[in-house]
Formats: structure tokens, C-alpha cells, sequence
């Protein structure tokens, strides 16, 4: 079972995310409210895949980046960035501290459940280990 | 579909958060006003109105509204110059962003009536480029005194936070939150740290460090201000009175800027950080009750099921006499729990009606006319999710009387009134969960014959009156004022008063002596997200956090059993992921025609295992007010409440975990609880 991580300060962002991902079927959701919560989140628990805005209270979500990918375990960590920023220097900025991808919001169901279908690491053997 | 998400299943959601955003960027841009007037900056304000707005305009976006798109990215450019002014928002961006918001406001509730948005002004656009012209050229406040070591990490804003805590008498205080497994599940997150040092103190900044090696691997850093002591700091923030760091205050004589202290002296002793308006804290404080709330619904529900449980006991023939006994004793606790924690959720109306004043200050400097506001709630309470819903109703009523009630001094004089016009906000415990607010104002009153002509029907009563000005996009003024565009529609306030909060709204109004609004509504009330569908004739609402899963149903994919002896709703089974699951026909349950045409089914989980209940289709998923149908704890199994989707018409909210047992128990679906 794959565990996603969403991180949004909206409710209703954080589920429509997770509406428009439902088709990847067996995927556990779960969900954030700032950054730093995502922070604590991702130190304790292992995740296939992370959903980020960028404009949270406290940590933004570049500062989420920045801090996840200074982390050795979670270098590899698939980061997709969501956010209304969609110029090219936010997208820039982002991808260059490490998110894995860049979504520009409004985004259309299949684009986000496309790019998550192509961040998402291949299923390993199973048993492996999770948290 | 495939270029937005489909928005059905989320415009009820859209519309309740926008609400949310709209009153938090209000509430903002008061407390903004508010420090404006006082000389101060207020930093942390400005990042919650640009937060809003930036959560706004992404909605938007998602839901496909464009001109809330296009307001709230230009009220955003025009915060940003503030937020790096170090938090200064001048008057004319202040007055500028209060009308955008408005604007914003009036296209959410276009939305909510399933009316297309308008486009947005241009007059207006050039309001708000130009306040964000002039930002540009606002005066940068003078660098406050910054916190060894932290320099490199504090904003502007923040060293004035740190600053304004020294001067408020407060002490500030480095510290450490590791968090690890242990710590969640003692429900110690760095959520709950900081909802607890919020509660405490002020939270200047939060660092997340890595931590190589040790434990989770990283660790909080927290900087905050509070006049608590150490050990109550430390043991809001999981760690020990010894690990905490004191930040000494700069002294002036080494203070790298002096000026910056110097400028603000005199106004050393206006209440600062604990915030007049914003209530940070309480909001914290809110979602950690709304938590608590949930928890006690499920202690309720679980009380219910041990009452099942000892009534069949009791059936079988079982001594149940001692576990009546205990299952009373905790009924009982649980009522006393359940009034703790609304007690807990009360707020002082008085400070609920606290940003009024300042309303009228702000809106007396731009109208031609003189108000003087009167406030009297004694020593009223009421939840503070109520208190959220019914501040905006009564900002638009005080709105609408001072820049339409109130006549300019010179014709009051002519009729004998005093110059100073007066604005009354009384508010009293009706006693049964009632609190009536009246909003009195001693203007011109409502011309009826005016709104007679306008409306094109008669309006004899203050009910056919009250029908006309509540009805959408109904406007009487003649003449367009600076503040009018501003705020909700009296529809809204209609709206609030009745559907949202479940109350009533009555106008009386006397011509040259005056208009008044009497709004009664109930002191405490529960918010639900829920999933609507309709089974048979009628519409229904489930809890969201009940719901396992819901699925369409495929005519090949159900299995038909024999009715088992005895019972009268033969259960179909569906097949899901490998795993059996009884459907059980709601209609038939409720007893109501329905059944034939189920093409969906809801799934909860009972004791581990699944069970489906076939209704006709799902609706959508709303927040709902839930007006509960007699106290929790005596009610009918199955129907915890009523709440209105908005057509004003009662829709019965179910717990289908009630509905299976029942069902389970009693076949016929005659048994109810004694």
C-alpha cells in the first residue's frame, strides 16, 4: 500500500487532492496542515509520495523542500509542488531546491493523477517494510 | 472534467472555506486598521490577510472562478509591498483591500446562489494597482532590536514581534520540540506545541534543525514570548525548565538601531501582542475544542452501542442490574461532560462585538454622517463557532445603518434630533439557548412605500418587509456611497441568521425614528461535514467522518439471497475487493418507499465489518449546522439531528451505525430505544 503525504493549509485543497488521486486505488492518504506538521509527518513515518503547496503559514512549502532534501533518508522522496505561483521563478526556485515536479494550480484531475502516477516509485518486492 | 476537477462534489466546501478566508482577511485588515490608528505595525496580520488571499485565489482557481482569481491575485500584489514594508499597510490599501475582499465576498455568495460571478469593476482594479503604488513608496520602519543568534533567520516582522514582547513585559525563550512515535501517541505533535505555547505565550518563529543520528532524526527550534514561567513553558513544549534558552532584551546603549525604541515609547503602553482583534490564540485554542468535541460525539456513540448491548443481555434473560446501574452513572458524566466542553466554547459576546467599534470608527471618517456606537451585552456568552458565523450578519447591519440609516447632521437637526447619530448593539440570554442581538439604529427609518415600488408587491407586515430586503440582490439605495460596495447582501444576513446558525431575523422600523433588526439565535451549535443523497422522496445527510466507503452498484454485481425467515428486508450482498458485503435497502429501513431504484451504496464499518446500505444517489458533501432533534443522549436511533441544505427545508441527518444495529437487533425496524 503506498502512503501519500498532502500538504495544504486548505481543507478543501487537501481534498480535492486526494479526490483527484482516488483512481490510483490502494494508496492510504494522509494530510497536513502546515509545514512544520509535514516536517514531523515525514521524520516519522515513511512516504512514497508528497503533495506540497507553497504558501503555508509558518514554513512555506520551498522551506519544506529545502529542509526535506537536507535530510538523508528523504533525498529520494518524490516531492510534487501544487501551487498558484505558476511563474517561472517560483517554478525555478522549487524545482532547484529539490521538488521532484511542479503543478500549476488550477489543475485538471488527470494532470495531477498523471504526475503522481510518474513520481510514484515502482511497486518493490512485496514485504517491504513500512512504518 | 478533464480540464477542471469536477466542482460539484466541492462547491459546497469552496463556499464554506471562502466564508472562512473572507472573514479571517476581514478580521485581518481590522486588526491592521486598528494598529494603523494606534501607530503600529501589525506583521503577523498582514501574512494572515496575504495567506488568505493566496488560499483564495487557488480555490478559485480549482473551482473555476475567475473574477475571485483576478481580485485576490491584485489584493495579493498589493499585501506583498506591505509584508516587505515589515508589515505596514497604509490607510488607502487598508480601505482598498477592504473593498476587494467585499467584492470577493459578493462573488462567493454569486456562487453559492449557482449565479454566474461578475466581472470585476474596473474602477475597482485601479483602486487596489493604486494602493499598491503607493505601498511601494511607504516608510520602511525602523530595524527593532533582534535576538542574538537569530538574526540571519528573523524577518522584519518578526523582530518586531520579539521587540513588541519585551515591551509588553514578556521574557523570551529558545527551546527545543524533539518529537518521536512516543510523543504522538500521547497526542504531542508539533501542532499541539504550538497550539499550547500559543495558548501561553507568543510564538515569535519555529526552525525545523536535522538532528543526525538522534531519533526522528530533526527537532523544532521555537522562539517565543511569554509571561509564563519556565516550567510552564518547558512543559507546554515537551522538554525541561533547564534546556530552556533565555534571549536577553538589547540594552539601549547597545541597541544597533536606538532610534527604533525611541519612536515608539509613547506608545509603550498599548496593549500590544495579545492582539485586540486577530485572536490568534483562539482560533488555536477552537480547532483543539472542535477535536474534543469530536472525541465526545464518539464516546456518545459508543455509549449508545453498550446500552444496545446490555439491552439484549437483558433480553436474554441476563442480570443487567449493576451494568444498568454504571451505564446510567455514565449517561450521566456524559451530559456533564458534554456541557464542559460547550462551556469551554463560549466567548464573551462583548468581545465578539469588540471589532464594531472600530468598524464605525473606519466607516464614520469616509461617510458624510456622525455615529456614535453603543454596545451592550453585559455578560453574554455564546459558542465561538457561533460568534465566527454571526459577526459578519452584524457588520453588515451596522454597515447599512451608518451609511444608509443615519442622515447627515444637519438634517437630523432640522428634525429635532441630535447630530450624533447612535448605532445600538444589545444583546440578551434569552435563557434556552437563545441569545437575541438587536442592531438599533435612530436614522430615517425604511421607506416602505420606497421598497413597495422598488420590490413591485405590497409590504403591509415587517414579514412582507423583511421578505423583500433579505431577497437576493435587493438594494435600496438611491445614492451609491464610498462604503456600500462593501460587505454582504441583507440576503446573507438572512442567510447566517437562519439557515447557518438556525435562528430568526425581524425588522421593525418607524419612520424618522429609526430601523431595528432583532436576530435570535441559538447560543451553541455543531458543525458537520457531511455527504447529502437522496433515498426515495426524500434527501438525507451522513457524517463524512462515519462513511468507509461509498460505491456505485452494478446490477450483475449483486447477489440476491432468500429472505431469511422472519425478516422483511431480504439483504442483498455486493462484492467488493474480494470481500462480501450485506446491503441492507435504506429505504426499507426508514421505512420509506424507496429501493427499487438504489444505485449506490454507503458503506460503514461495524465492529470491524462491513455494511452497505443502497440509496437512490449521492448528492454532494457539505458543512451543515446540525440542529439536534432532542438532546443527544435521548434521541431516536438513527436521525442525530436536522439541518437545512438551504432549500429551508429540514433534512434529517442519520447515523447508519444506529440504523445496522437497529436493524441487526430488531428486523422489523419497529424497535426503538426505551
Amino acid at each position: 500500500m503506498k502512503r501519500l503525504l498532502i500538504v495544504d493549509d486548505s481543507k478543501l485543497m487537501r481534498d480535492m487532492v486526494a479526490a483527484c488521486l482516488r483512481p490510483l486505488g490502494a494508496v492510504t492518504f494522509e494530510f497536513a496542515g502546515t509545514g512544520l506538521e509535514a516536517i514531523e509527518r515525514l521524520a516519522l513515518a515513511t512516504f512514497d509520495l508528497m503533495v506540497l503547496d507553497l504558501n503555508m503559514p509558518d514554513v512555506g512549502g520551498l522551506e519544506v523542500v529545502e529542509f526535506v532534501r537536507s535530510q538523508d533518508r528523504l533525498r529520494e522522496l518524490p516531492i510534487l509542488i501544487v501551487t498558484t505561483r505558476g511563474d517561472d521563478e517560483s517554478r525555478s526556485k522549487v524545482l532547484g531546491a529539490g521538488a521532484s515536479s511542479f503543478l500549476a494550480k488550477p489543475f485538471g484531475p488527470a494532470e495531477i493523477l498523471d504526475e503522481v502516477r510518474r513520481l510514484l516509485p515502482p511497486e518493490r518486492a512485496i514485504g517491504r517494510a513500512s512504518t | 472534467m478533464t480540464d477542471r476537477v469536477d466542482v460539484r462534489e466541492f462547491i459546497a466546501g469552496f463556499i464554506a472555506e471562502s466564508d472562512e478566508l473572507v472573514a479571517l482577511a476581514n478580521a485581518s485588515l481590522l486588526e491592521i486598521e486598528a494598529a494603523n490608528l494606534a501607530g503600529r505595525s501589525r506583521p503577523r496580520a498582514v501574512r494572515e490577510l496575504f495567506r488568505a488571499l493566496h488560499t483564495i485565489k487557488g480555490l478559485a482557481g480549482m473551482i473555476g472562478v475567475e473574477p475571485i482569481v483576478e481580485l485576490a491575485h491584485a489584493l495579493e500584489t498589493l499585501v506583498r509591498t506591505a509584508d516587505r514594508a515589515g508589515g505596514v499597510l497604509v490607510r488607502e490599501a487598508v480601505e482598498a483591500s477592504l473593498r476587494g475582499v467585499a467584492a470577493i465576498a459578493e462573488r462567493v455568495r454569486a456562487v453559492a446562489g449557482q449565479q454566474a460571478p461578475a466581472l470585476v469593476p474596473t474602477e475597482l482594479m485601479d483602486a487596489i494597482a493604486a494602493a499598491a503604488a503607493a505601498g511601494e513608496v511607504a516608510v520602511v520602519p525602523a530595524r527593532p532590536p533582534s535576538a542574538p543568534g537569530w538574526d540571519a533567520e528573523l524577518a522584519p516582522g518578526d523582530r518586531q514581534q520579539l521587540a513588541a514582547g519585551w515591551r509588553a513585559g514578556r521574557r523570551a525563550w529558545k527551546m527545543s520540540f524533539v518529537p518521536s512515535e512516543d510523543h504522538v501517541r500521547r497526542g504531542i505533535t508539533i501542532a499541539s506545541v504550538r497550539a499550547r505555547l500559543g495558548e501561553i505565550g507568543e510564538i515569535v518563529k519555529v526552525l525545523p534543525r536535522v538532528t543526525p543520528g538522534q531519533g526522528a532524526g530533526i527537532a523544532f527550534d521555537l522562539l517565543v514570548t511569554s509571561g509564563a514561567s519556565a516550567e510552564v513553558i518547558a512543559d507546554a513544549a515537551a522538554t525541561t525548565a533547564d534546556r530552556l534558552i533565555e534571549l536577553d532584551e538589547p540594552t539601549a546603549a547597545g541597541d544597533p538601531l536606538p532610534g527604533s525604541r525611541a519612536s515608539s515609547g509613547e506608545l509603550d503602553r498599548v496593549e500590544d501582542g495579545a492582539g485586540m482583534l486577530g485572536r490568534p490564540l483562539v482560533r488555536v485554542e477552537l480547532a483543539r475544542l472542535d477535536d474534543l468535541q469530536d472525541q465526545l460525539s464518539l464516546l456518545i456513540v459508543s455509549k449508545f452501542r453498550l446500552e444496545r448491548e446490555i439491552a439484549a443481555h437483558a433480553e436474554r434473560g441476563h442480570d443487567v442490574r449493576r451494568l444498568r446501574e454504571i451505564s446510567e452513572l455514565q449517561g450521566r458524566q456524559l451530559r456533564d461532560l458534554r456541557r464542559a466542553v460547550l462551556r469551554a466554547r463560549m466567548v464573551r459576546v462583548a468581545d465578539v462585538l469588540e471589532p464594531l467599534s472600530l468598524l464605525v470608527r473606519s466607516l464614520a471618517r469616509s461617510a458624510q454622517n456622525e455615529v456614535r456606537l453603543e454596545l451592550d451585552a453585559r455578560d453574554a456568552e455564546l459558542d465561538k463557532a457561533v460568534a465566527d458565523r454571526l459577526l459578519p450578519a452584524l457588520v453588515h447591519l451596522v454597515r447599512n445603518a451608518v451609511d444608509h440609516a443615519i442622515e447627515p447632521s444637519d438634517q437630523r437637526a432640522a428634525k429635532g434630533k441630535p447630530p450624533v447619530g447612535l448605532v445600538k448593539v444589545s444583546c440578551t440570554d434569552l435563557g434556552g439557548n437563545r441569545l437575541e442581538v438587536v442592531v438599533r439604529d435612530d436614522g430615517r427609518g425604511i421607506d416602505r412605500a420606497a421598497v413597495a415600488a422598488r420590490a413591485k408587491r405590497s409590504v403591509d407586515s415587517d414579514g412582507d418587509l423583511l421578505d423583500v430586503l433579505t431577497s437576493p440582490g435587493f438594494s435600496t439605495r438611491n445614492v451609491v456611497t464610498r462604503t456600500s460596495g462593501r460587505g454582504l447582501g441583507m440576503d446573507i444576513v438572512r442567510r447566517i441568521t437562519t439557515r447557518d446558525l438556525g435562528g430568526e431575523l425581524a425588522v421593525s422600523t418607524t419612520p424618522d425614528a429609526g430601523t431595528a433588526f432583532t436576530l435570535s439565535v441559538p447560543l451553541t451549535i455543531a458543525v458537520v461535514d457531511v455527504f447529502s443523497f437522496v433515498c426515495g422522496p426524500q434527501t438525507f445527510v451522513v457524517p463524512v467522518s462515519s462513511i468507509d466507503e461509498i460505491f456505485a452498484l452494478l446490477p450483475d454485481q449483486d447477489v440476491l439471497p432468500p429472505s431469511a425467515p422472519g425478516t422483511s428486508s431480504p439483504i442483498r450482498l455486493a462484492e467488493r475487493r474480494g470481500q462480501v458485503i450485506p446491503l441492507r435497502s435504506l429505504g426499507t429501513l426508514l421505512a420509506i418507499d424507496a429501493g427499487v431504484n438504489a444505485r449506490k451504496a454507503i458503506v460503514i464499518r461495524r465492529n470491524g465489518e462491513p455494511v452497505g446500505f443502497t440509496v437512490d444517489r449521492m448528492l454532494g458533501r457539505h458543512e451543515v449546522v446540525v440542529r439536534p432533534v432532542d438532546d443527544a443522549l435521548v434521541r431516536v436511533p438513527g436521525v442525530t439531528g436536522s439541518t437545512d441544505l438551504g432549500d429551508g427545508r429540514p433534512t434529517l441527518v442519520l447515523d447508519l451505525y444506529a440504523l445496522g444495529v437497529n436493524a441487526a437487533n430488531a428486523p422489523s425496524g419497529q424497535e426503538r430505544r426505551a
